[in-house]
């Protein structure tokens, strides 16, 4: 496909996470994936497949037992506790399935929090929440507060606050999880039209098929292991069907995925 | 696992939540265990301190009463809605409101008990160590640890009806409202927000208005503000805190220029939440420590006004007599018997004090001896001085008459020996307390001087005056008892005539001053200790029942990129104004009613409180800055911690 030919943004060798505690648990075991630039993955498994550990490893809030994570060029185990942060800051984008937006700030402010941690000038921040504003369409509820907002204004929020600086990688667990199928739709056409046109390249773990088929390309992991992965094809809807057919295939716990059973 | 167990455990496992409650309430147990100790104590009952502890031990012990009362109300109020999930929990498992009470109060009694039992324990251990400092400071006999049932009984008394009181009335808190909403805890998010822009404004003129009128307070309008002063304050401090100070925040919030620069966003859109939610308690806390700060400001002063009593009071002991005084020499060698009885050295002067009118002023002028005054400076140490025949010096009545009379010359005639006089100069050396020759007084040389009074024959003379100046004077305290005693007599049975001399013995007043003031202050240090860490407390329990909501907020900004060192500077700029809020408004208060007691002070003994109060405001501004270290670290590791 044509991301072969771009450089990788997020690169795994052979990562395996152990938890040790009265019960040793094996996470993850020797996952090996690159993400190139500008793609738009999704990460699909059933309950208890590593994806919640993979997330941590890619926040660098969890360091892998073994093997080598590489985001945007540097390992985030040879850094310290304050160039975490910073990394963080600059370098990743976060959107959650709570959606996370401090509670006393209002839209703008909680839009233009990552900025100020960074200690930009005033007229700078402005000028890129008023950009952000127009692409994510929160003009008109700028001044509200979280509480005043519905679950897809809040979300949009949180994926403004995760884009403004500019980072490399965005990082979703669950974006569309707490949403009704009216508001998820807005939000992935939103990440879809973010990573057309911004080329910002995103990681979305997901349970749901249909958020997963607007991506580039799924991965499939079980029990901590790579199953499976596929690419986009032309339509959408032939791609979803794929999806669902990985997922049969993948077994687990059946339930997982109910909702999503077609006729 | 029965009802009562079950309650038990959740005390035992809650101890984190009830660790500060049960501290507050073990040190005002113990404290009012430890007065309950004095106030019973054998030694004392037939002292003359036994009025002045019954007295202030008993107000001490009824405010602290109330207090805790209401510090025990506000906290379990405090954490009841901490734990309304839980409440929510149980009551979704099928409890009945009635066994939910139940619950409550087996709770709140088992830690009243804990919390009693460990206070009487710690207080008792302590009385020696309370007895030694109070004998120290009191100067009184050794006081004996004495068992009694007494102490103990009025301690556990007081407190098991006070934390009966609270576990009944406790549960009325959760009652209201569905379990859906208990569950979902306080979401009453929108009413942080509100406040009146006009009640904000209201409040700071309230404030600048008392400030101004304690600041340009004078002698005759302090007692009209006395009245006026207490509630100005209250008002404005109240509107001060639930809308000037949102006002101003919010005023701040729409800077984007200072809003927008690093953590102040975080900071200021926090602390508007918190200072709202918290209005109240900061405005209890800001009045309470305002009172600790004035008691204890006062009581200091009035201990400087002890120690500032030499200076008043130069002389040992006093003998003032009146003419025709069958007494007069049979008291007099009573009290040199008496002091050389108790080996103090001394050096007695006799001062024959004359009576003339002015012809100046046509007022009566007393006149004293120069010889007489320069035999008693030489026992000070002082150089005799010289007059002129004709001249004459002003002996002032006090210090500030001193400063009047410096510049002030007189030619006048003294009406009943036609003496003619220039009066000019002040005798420098102070060797009297006030007005002890009256308060118009001049000195004359002893030529002059018995001229005067061979022209009137003897009948000039106003009164003689005795003076002791003994270099031990506080130990004078046991001379002249009798004599004390039979002024007592004379005062008290009004039909026999006056008696016809005065006695004064510096050294049993100021021993008797100084043991009430000492006393006082003591009594006064522990209540405001008990209110310092209670209010500390209050906004530690307040800290508690957020931390859900601050973990949460706290894992969003590490994950947005937050460091370690950047967190610890939000945390700083959120628990600063909460801490030091009150503190600072109440030191604002106090700085401005010692302003306006000065006056006071000034008008009744020329002494200044400053000194006294620096130190008792540095005292608990450093004793406050402990305390917010200790629970900001507390709250940090709360917050870091995994939630469980």
């Amino acid at each position: 496909m044509n991301g072969q030919m771009r450089k990788p943004v997020v690169k795994m060798e052979e990562v395996t996470k152990i938890y040790e505690g009265k019960v040793m648990h094996r996470a993850l075991n020797q996952l090996d994936f690159d993400v190139q630039e500008g793609e738009f993955v999704a990460i699909m498994g059933p309950s208890g497949s590593g994806k919640t550990t993979l997330l941590n490893l890619l926040m660098a809030t969890d360091i892998p037992t073994y093997g080598r994570i590489l985001i945007g060029g540097v390992e985030p185990e040879t850094l310290s506790q304050n160039e975490i942060a910073l990394f963080r800051r600059r370098q990743i984008g976060f959107v959650f399935q709570e959606i996370n937006l401090l509670q006393m700030l209002t839209v703008e402010e909680n839009l233009v929090l990552p900025l100020t941690l960074d200690g930009l000038p005033v007229h700078e921040m402005k000028a890129k929440v008023e950009d952000m504003a127009r692409k994510l369409r929160l003009e008109d509820i700028l001044e509200r507060r979280p509480d005043e907002l519905s679950g897809g204004q809040a979300q949009r929020t949180a994926i403004g606050r995760a884009l403004i600086h500019q980072p490399s990688i965005v990082l979703a667990d669950e974006p569309t999880g707490n949403l009704d199928s009216k508001s998820a739709k807005d939000v992935l056409e939103l990440l879809e039209h973010i990573n057309q046109h911004e080329k910002t390249t995103i990681i979305m773990v997901t349970h749901d098929p249909i958020a997963a088929s607007y991506c580039d390309r799924v991965l499939f992991i079980k029990d901590g292991e790579f199953f499976n992965e596929i690419y986009k094809d032309e339509r959408r809807q032939t791609f979803f069907q794929r999806i669902l057919n990985v997922l049969s295939l993948l077994g687990g716990n059946v339930n997982d995925f109910s909702s999503v059973r077609l006729p | 696992m029965t009802f009562r167990q079950f309650a038990y455990r959740n005390v035992v496992r809650n101890r984190r939540v009830y660790a500060a409650f049960f501290m507050a309430s073990v040190f005002s147990v113990m404290v009012f265990f430890l007065y309950s100790m004095l106030l019973f104590h054998p030694s004392i009952e037939n002292t003359f301190l036994k009025e002045i502890s019954a007295l202030g031990m008993g107000i001490a012990e009824l405010v602290l009463f109330i207090f805790t009362l209401f510090f025990l109300f506000y906290s379990m109020r405090a954490f009841l809605q901490a734990r309304s999930k839980e409440f929510g929990v149980l009551l979704l498992l099928g409890m009945a409101k009635r066994q939910l009470h139940r619950l409550i109060f087996i709770e709140t009694m088992l830690l009243g008990f804990a919390s009693i039992l460990t206070g009487i324990f710690i207080g008792f251990m302590f009385s020696k160590f309370f007895f030694m400092i109070v004998k120290a400071i009191v100067q009184i006999p050794v006081l004996p640890l004495y068992l009694s049932w007494k102490p103990f009984g009025l301690t556990m008394g007081a407190f098991l009806s006070l934390f009966a009181i609270i576990s009944y009335i406790a549960p009325v808190f959760i009652q209201q409202g569905k379990i859906s909403d208990l569950l979902h805890g306080d979401t009453a998010v929108q009413s942080v927000y509100m406040y009146s822009k006009s009640r904000g404004i209201f409040g700071v003129i309230l404030l600048v208005l008392a400030y101004a009128m304690a600041a340009f307070v004078s002698r005759s309008s302090i007692l009209s503000l006395f009245f006026l002063l207490p509630p100005l304050i209250t008002f404005g401090t109240y509107f001060f805190f639930t809308d000037t100070l949102p006002l101003i925040l919010h005023t701040l919030r729409s800077r984007k220029n200072i809003f927008w620069r690093d953590f102040w966003m975080i900071s200021i859109s926090e602390s508007i939440v918190r200072l709202k939610e918290n209005a109240r308690m900061f405005f209890i806390v800001t009045i309470v420590s305002t009172i600790a700060f004035m008691s204890v400001g006062i009581l200091a002063s009035l201990t400087s006004f002890a120690s500032q009593y030499r200076e008043v009071n130069p002389l040992g002991l006093v003998y003032k007599s009146l003419p025709h005084n069958e007494f007069e020499h049979r008291h007099i060698a009573q009290l040199t018997s008496e002091l050389e009885q108790e080996n103090l050295d001394y050096f007695a002067v006799r001062f024959r004090v004359l009576e003339q009118q002015s012809s100046y002023t046509q007022n009566s002028v007393n006149i004293v001896r120069l010889a007489d005054l320069n035999e008693l400076a030489a026992s000070f140490g002082q150089q005799p001085l010289q007059l002129e025949q004709g001249h004459a010096m002003f002996l002032p009545a006090s210090a500030s008459a001193a400063g009047q009379l410096s510049n002030t010359t007189v030619s006048t005639k003294l009406a009943e020996s036609n003496l003619l006089l220039n009066v000019e100069g002040v005798y420098p050396y102070k060797l009297f307390p006030p007005n002890a020759m009256g308060l118009n007084t001049i000195v004359l040389n002893h030529l002059d001087f018995d001229r005067v009074e061979e022209q009137t024959k003897g009948s000039a003379l106003s009164f003689t005056y005795y003076a002791f100046n003994v270099n031990e004077w506080q130990k004078t305290k046991d001379i002249g008892l009798s004599i004390n005693a039979q002024v007592l007599a004379g005062l008290m049975l009004d039909d026999r005539d006056p008696v016809r001399f005065e006695f004064e013995n510096p050294g049993l007043n100021y021993s008797h001053i100084r043991m009430t003031f000492s006393l006082l202050l003591f009594i006064g240090l522990l209540l405001a200790g008990v209110f310092f860490l209670a209010s500390g407390s209050f906004i530690y329990f307040r800290l508690y029942t957020s931390l859900s909501h601050d973990r949460r907020q706290y894992a969003v900004l590490q994950r947005i990129g937050m460091t370690d060192r950047e967190f610890k500077k939000i945390v700083n700029r959120q628990l600063i104004p909460q801490f030091f809020f009150p503190w600072g408004v109440s030191f604002i208060h106090s700085v401005f009613a010692f302003l306006s007691l000065q006056v006071i002070w000034e008008a009744l003994a020329e002494i200044s409180i400053v000194k006294e109060l620096t130190l008792v405001l540095a005292g608990f501004a450093l004793m406050q800055v402990l305390y917010f270290y200790l629970i900001r670290w507390r709250y940090i590791s709360h917050i870091k911690a995994p939630t469980s």
